[in-house]
């Protein structure tokens, strides 16, 4: 049957399991169910079972990967991105929205503390992936320029090239975009001392770049290098 | 009565297949392979959800152990189960056709679909049947992006499956043009229906159905009765009405008011009236289990609950 899948369609194929290929040896993880894989904490544990007992991952992938049923990209959805703690996923959730096609079923007896679960296991999700996608973008041509307005308007507050961030080009080398993609671990309990404030910011930050925003800050902080 | 539970023998499928040619016709007169107290039960291959993905070729025989596992010998079975292509790929979901690179797949889809030989098809048909199972019917998500030629072979394409006919998550005005097709090939369309109330081009409602099945005599029902109830709809009063018209029900429990999936007899759905109902009045209608609710366990234990829950409520 293989032999008769168009081009397109069998790098579709061969792109999903190099993904789970991939995906699996980033860290040794337990063994997965039909939800997926245990989340790393008892808190990002509930959020899971509320996406997964809610049916969220049939239609939107077990890792926000998979949008099925003509259901929004989670992994790309602006809302996602602007979303502070379920303040704007619960209203979603809880009303469903009818007027789509297939309909999204409404949700209205989960309790606060759940849309709480749900929303910050959708965003774990939603760093893990992101994170993939723009540790996998090979493109290394950015633009200075546009790279230092970025970081005026995003970094500047708590870094500064010839500061803090002095060198760093050259110290992490080809490891920079990870460094600045993922500076810690983002797991980091949610206080509120300058470095866990910090992690958090990365975490939102992690779930926004585009992937051009990535390579012009590369470039901008290189350019201090040459 | 009692006709099950009981999957055919290899040979005795043969046998039946032998007796039976599978022009549409005939293969519209198929017994179910499996039943509980004269009412037919199969499922619909949605419901398989952690399935290799399509055109993959490990794909076609999961579904065949899974349904062996579960005991169910018929299907209702998805285009995107069939085809190298999700059903995304060939237009059903409108949001899907904003996507990125969306027309260049849907043509490639389409050129697949008029190239490809009948053989593909029948071999796939003599996997199942070789297992003792059968596709009953072909679902196919008919829709303005299909050109003519497209739904002739498509038509093409479910005979060779051995099928019925179709089940079709379809709209109205696609209803309007299938007219012609399916009078010159004899071959009924099934309308499912969601829940979406907004969009009138939509089955969701009962008139919805009657507007279509007052097109042509080969229209006919896959009556969702969760979706149903989760449009606030009664799917008693629907079978009673039009049990002339419903070639099966996708059996899943939704909360009214456009509420979740529930496992079976946690919603509102009225399963136990509908199959008690199917059953006394022995309407030949097939029941299609549909599993969609949330869980940590695979589909096939799913399954094999819900098809519990329907003995339970049979018996």
């Amino acid at each position: 049957m293989s032999g008769l899948l168009p081009p397109r369609a069998f790098l579709a194929v061969v792109a999903v399991f190099a993904s789970a290929a991939f995906g699996s040896a980033q860290a040794p993880r337990s063994k997965a169910d039909a939800g997926g894989f245990p989340a790393p904490t008892p808190e990002l544990e509930r959020g899971r079972a509320v996406y997964v007992l809610s049916s969220c991952h049939f239609c939107h992938g077990v890792d926000l990967t998979g949008a099925q049923m003509g259901a929004t990209d989670l992994m790309h959805s602006p809302l996602i991105a602007a979303d502070q703690n379920g303040n704007f996923i619960g209203p979603v959730v809880r009303a469903g929205k009818p007027n789509l096609q297939t309909a999204m079923p409404s949700y209205p007896d989960l309790t606060a503390q759940e849309i709480a679960d749900l929303a910050a296991y959708v965003h774990y999700l939603r760093r893990q992936g992101r994170y993939r996608e723009l540790t996998m973008d090979a493109d290394e041509q950015g633009d200075a320029r546009a790279g230092e307005a970025y970081f005026n308007a995003n970094c500047a507050t708590c870094h500064s090239r010839s500061g803090d961030l002095a060198g760093v080009a050259s110290k992490y080398g080809t490891a920079l975009r990870s460094r600045i993609l993922r500076p810690g671990d983002d797991l980091a309990p949610a206080g509120t001392d300058p470095t866990s404030a910090g992690r958090i910011q990365h975490g939102k930050l992690l779930e926004r770049y585009a992937a051009a925003d990535v390579r012009n800050v590369i470039s901008f902080l290189r350019e201090a290098a040459r | 009565m009692t006709h099950g539970p009981m999957i055919l023998t290899r040979r005795e499928f043969g046998k039946l297949l032998a007796a039976a040619p599978l022009a549409a016709g005939a293969a519209q007169q198929q017994r179910p392979l499996y039943s509980i107290n004269g009412v037919g039960i199969g499922l619909e291959t949605f419901s398989f959800h952690d399935l290799p993905p399509s055109g993959d070729a490990r794909l076609i025989p999961t579904i065949i152990s899974n349904m062996k596992a579960i005991g169910i010998g018929e299907c209702e079975i998805m285009s995107g189960h069939i085809e190298p292509w999700p059903t995304s790929a060939t237009g059903w979901w409108v949001q899907s056709r904003r996507a990125p690179g969306f027309q260049q797949l849907r043509e490639d889809a389409r050129k697949w679909r008029l190239s490809v030989p009948m053989s593909y098809y029948t071999n796939i048909r003599k996997q199942f049947e070789d297992a003792g199972l059968r596709i009953y019917l072909y679902n196919v998500n008919f829709n303005e992006t299909f050109t003519d030629e497209e739904r002739d072979k498509t038509f093409e394409a479910a005979k060779a499956l051995g099928a019925a006919g179709f089940s079709s998550s379809t709209v109205i005005s696609e209803a309007r043009r299938l007219v012609p097709f399916v009078e010159r090939h004899k071959m009924f369309v099934a309308m499912h229906n969601h829940n979406n109330l907004v969009d009138p081009d939509q089955f969701a409602t009962p008139q919805s159905f009657e507007t279509a099945l007052a097109m042509s005599p080969y229209f006919k029902a896959t009556l969702d009765i969760g979706h149903f109830v989760a449009g606030n709809n009664d799917p008693v009063a629907f079978i009673k009405k039009h049990h002339d018209r419903t070639v099966n029900i996708h059996v899943r429990d939704r909360k009214r008011n456009n509420g979740p999936n529930r496992p079976f007899g946690q919603g509102d759905t009225p399963i136990p009236e509908v199959l008690r109902l199917i059953r006394d009045e022995k309407y030949p209608i097939r029941c299609y289990l549909e599993y969609e609710y949330g869980s940590f366990k695979s589909s096939v234990d799913e399954v094999k609950a819900c098809l519990d829950y329907c003995r339970r409520v049979l018996s």
